[in-house]
């Protein structure tokens, strides 16, 4: 079942005699229990594809639709709540709030609905635990590492149990070792829980985890790969190959 | 690239941010300037003349008035500088010298400066013809006012803003010595000194100062209280420090520290509005604290300097009234003339006679145990005390019925009978007569009233006490009628309130006839001795609340820019913007509530505490002024959240 539908989704920036066509017409289908690798050169259109995707920006032409409702005509508040119920988001930045605690960073997408005090501490609990964060939950973010930072993030972003969950570079400010922490969690989440997960990385390494990677170039999708039943060893070769063929050397973001 | 090139570019780029800082320059200069052109107005001029204190309050409501500007000026500049330390850090990064940047952000400011003077010189030249009708309107003259540049009122100015000019040069150079290049790279997000965690020493010492503000209302409600010994200096000082001190552990400590208690209780369940109130202002209220504290006390002085001016201006009837209790006051059957003129031009009034004996007595015997002791100058003062019969007191209260020796105390009034109560239910011994020997009555006071019945004059200052004795006790008393100085007083009610003009031009005519009193004439000279004084202290706190105003609204002006980023993600992980607004809403009812109520306490308890002093009327005054507060700071508060409104709708 498709979780996700993208049909020639094109974005412009710019007004007309500036205009840059940054996605020239982008056809996707994401489906339930998928991690999604969107890889590709600076430049190729990547983040803002996600952007678009995930309702933050919105697409000059085409149709998104995610979950069977279609992000166009939506208002201001309904995709707010479309955002906040059905998605959720990791960021290269972690963008926490310094002033909450870890805790309250994860609660923080549940501030505004009404879900029960109790199932909110159980997914908490399911959560912290899954992630290795349950220690670290009354401290303040400048006060934990940035994988810890991460990983908060990531706990944010799957509270409210969404249809998808966007991750932008999550792993871009994290040293390897933290990287690989937090995209083995992913991966984990993403088999245990069934959460589906999109993922924009100029990593081959982050991007192995992933049981389907698409290659943009030039705001249109090049290529696509399956993991399959390949080892993750052998998937990143075949993703190193493909970018060297793309010609991108990969490693900007 | 010349430096006049790279000074008008960077100003071209950082018009958004200027506005703000060149507002609060344009505004001081014209308060400043219309303040001092009003002083060399010649209409203002001819009419301060005649009361001799009013040149001096105006030398040295100037003085404030340079101190009030110069301190919102330089907290404006500090904002300023602040919001710029990314700039002037990137100056530093391509290899310009301290000495240079300095330079050229002197030449910024200097045109800055020009600029605002010359158009803040403009407005105030407009606006000082408001401010001289409104003060001529305060004193009820009627003089046309024609506004002539003062060219006086100008050089003072230019050299007023050239000193001021001088020290934010000053201030500017040393922030930009003092700092380091990678501070001023981190000077917005200062993450890591915003957010500390609370121990309970905090809720100890902020317990402290609400029981320090709590001690400082207490003492000031005993102040004037004659009976707590001890210095009214040291009292003062010390209700203000407890009182201030205590403000500022509230607003560092205990706000905070309840916030956190809140924020606790949720474990980690916070609400939308506690994510974008409780937590921001809990966490800010370190820095907060020394401005918030010093806005609050501003707020509280001036709202108590203008409400004890608007108290005496509010006043100036009643207490015309205690001096002349009527609209014509004659004495001794003067103004005979006066009444026929009256009754010529057909306008009618009723007339009341009161008959007018002498007593003297001691005053100790009026007071209560508590009250005798030597600080209160009504011990041991053996004065005249003028009767009045009861049948003559019946034309004001007819109720009023007493036999015997039985008196009625009545016609005590102003800041004597609150500060020095007298008691009924007491005896008193009154003493009539004179060389030719005395007599000695015993009295009884049954009632203790305040009504205005009789003029100062007779009682020798506005709300004497009087006695009302009955008819036969004052037959007795007026064998002795040679010995009073007064014998009759007839009080002359206009009925018609449209003849009042046409009464008051007859009176006029009468030339100043000893022993007539005009009630309109005695309220025009109270208004007249305390119009500039009024005038100066509303100008002043206006001038006050406008600078707290806003320096709040630039606070929040700076909040809302570094809390930009925590909209953004709020935003992108799916709050509506309405949902932020709530909780912008309640943050901008505390940040502008809470100074404001805690002025408007601080104001009410000092006001309180000696209004009496400056006149007869508290609770309209009070409540007029405070209005205006709560009005002017909605307005602020409201400007701040369209601007929070606005940064919040360009986040994501």
């Amino acid at each position: 079942m498709a979780v996700l539908i993208g049909r020639k989704v094109k974005k412009v920036y710019g007004k007309k005699s500036t205009a840059q066509e940054v996605l020239k017409g982008i056809d996707l289908e994401v489906n339930k229990g998928e991690f999604v690798g969107i890889m590709g050169p600076s430049g190729s259109g990547k983040t803002t594809l996600l952007n678009v995707l995930c309702s933050i920006d919105f697409a000059t032409e085409g149709v998104i639709e995610i979950n069977g409702q279609n992000l166009r005509g939506m208002k201001e508040k309904t995709v707010a709540n479309f955002r906040r119920e059905q998605l959720g988001f990791i960021f290269q930045d972690y963008n926490l709030l310094d002033t909450l605690t870890v805790k309250e960073n994860i609660l923080l997408p549940l501030a505004i609905g009404r879900l029960p005090k109790s199932v909110a501490e159980s997914r908490l609990k399911e959560l912290t635990h899954l992630l290795g964060i349950t220690e670290i939950l009354n401290k303040y973010p400048n006060e934990i590492s940035g994988g810890q930072k991460q990983r908060t993030s990531a706990a944010r972003a799957l509270i409210t149990n969404p249809s998808l969950v966007f991750a932008d570079e999550p792993t871009g400010a994290l040293d390897s070792k933290s990287a690989t922490a937090l995209l083995k969690n992913l991966q984990n989440i993403n088999e245990s829980k069934k959460a589906t997960i999109m993922m924009v990385t100029h990593d081959a390494v982050a991007a192995s985890f992933c049981t389907r990677v698409l290659f943009l170039k030039d705001g249109l999708i090049y290529s696509e790969l399956y993991k399959g039943d390949k080892t993750r060893q052998a998937f990143f070769h075949e993703i190193m190959h493909t970018q060297s063929v793309l010609g991108g050397d990969g490693y900007e973001s | 690239m010349s430096l006049s090139k790279l000074v008008l570019r960077s100003m071209k780029k950082n018009m958004k941010h200027y506005y703000l800082y060149f507002f609060a320059l344009i505004f001081s200069v014209t308060l400043y300037f219309s303040f001092v052109t009003l002083q060399n107005n010649a209409e203002v001029l001819a009419t301060v003349e005649q009361s001799g204190t009013a040149t001096a309050g105006f030398k040295a409501a100037t003085y404030m008035l340079y101190f009030i500007v110069l301190f919102f000026v330089l907290y404006a500049n500090h904002l300023f500088m602040k919001r710029r330390s990314k700039e002037i850090g990137l100056y530093q990064l391509i290899g310009m010298t301290k000495g240079l940047i300095v330079r050229l952000l002197a030449v910024e400011s200097i045109l800055l400066f020009l600029g605002a003077v010359v158009l803040g010189i403009l407005a105030g030249f407009f606006s000082s013809r408001l401010f001289a009708m409104i003060l001529l309107r305060v004193l009820e003259k009627e003089a046309l006012v024609t506004m002539t540049f003062s060219t006086e009122a100008l050089q003072q100015s230019i050299v007023v803003f050239a000193i001021l000019l001088v020290i934010v040069l000053v201030q500017m150079a040393w922030m930009i010595y003092r700092v380091s290049l990678l501070s001023l790279f981190s000077a917005a997000k200062q993450a890591d000194e915003r957010v500390k965690r609370f121990s309970p020493l905090q809720m100890v010492i902020g317990f402290l100062g609400l029981i320090f503000i709590a001690y400082g209302y207490y003492a000031s409600t005993k102040l004037f209280d004659i009976n707590s010994q001890g210095n009214l200096t040291l009292n003062m000082i010390i209700i203000l420090a407890t009182t201030i001190g205590g403000t500022f552990l509230v607003f560092r400590f205990s706000v905070a520290f309840i916030m956190n208690l809140i924020r606790l209780k949720k474990n980690g369940h916070l609400t939308a509005r506690d994510v974008l109130a409780l937590t921001p202002i809990m966490h800010r209220m370190r820095g907060n604290a020394k401005s918030l504290t010093l806005i609050t006390v501003l707020t509280g002085v001036s709202l108590g300097i203008t409400t004890l001016a608007y108290i005496s201006y509010y006043s100036s009837e009643s207490s015309a009234y205690s001096q002349v209790p009527g609209d014509y006051v004659l004495l001794e059957d003067k103004g005979q003339e006066f009444l026929k003129k009256l009754e010529d031009n057909n306008i009618t009034f009723d007339k009341s006679n009161f008959r007018l004996q002498s007593v003297s007595a001691s005053f100790t015997q009026l007071l209560s145990e508590s009250q005798q002791n030597k600080d209160n100058p009504l011990f041991g003062l053996e004065g005249i005390i003028y009767t009045i019969p009861l049948s003559d007191y019946q034309q004001i209260a007819p109720e009023a019925s007493i036999s015997d020796y039985d008196v009625i105390l009545t016609n005590y009034g102003g800041y004597m009978a609150e500060m020095f109560p007298l008691e009924k239910d007491r005896d008193v011994v009154v003493t009539t007569g004179g060389l030719e020997g005395t007599e000695e009555e015993t009295l009884h006071v049954k009632d203790v009233r305040h009504e205005s019945i009789i003029s100062g004059t007779v009682t020798s200052g506005p709300g004497g006490p009087i006695f009302v004795v009955p008819d036969a006790l004052f037959e007795k008393l007026a064998t002795h009628s040679g010995t009073s100085e007064w014998h009759k007083q007839t009080s002359i009610k206009i009925k018609n309130k449209s003849d009042s003009a046409l009464a008051e031009k007859l009176y006029m005519q009468s030339n100043g006839e000893k022993y007539i009193e005009s009630y309109e004439e005695q309220r025009k000279g109270n208004i007249e001795t305390l119009g500039i004084t009024i005038f100066t202290a509303a100008f002043l706190g206006l001038a006050f609340l406008m600078t707290t105003g806003s320096i709040l609204y630039f606070k929040q002006m700076s909040e809302a820019e570094e809390e930009r980023g925590s909209y953004t993600i709020l935003r992108k992980i799916g709050f509506a913007e309405k949902d932020i607004m709530k909780g912008i809403y309640m943050k901008q009812a505390f940040n502008f509530g809470v100074p404001l109520i805690i002025g408007l306490l601080h104001s009410y308890f000092a006001v309180n505490s000696g209004w009496f002093l400056f006149g007869s009327e508290l609770t309209a005054p009070l409540w007029i002024a405070m209005s205006c507060y709560i009005a002017l700071y909605a307005i602020f508060a409201v400007l701040s959240v369209g601007y929070y409104k606005k940064v919040i709708r360009e986040s994501l």
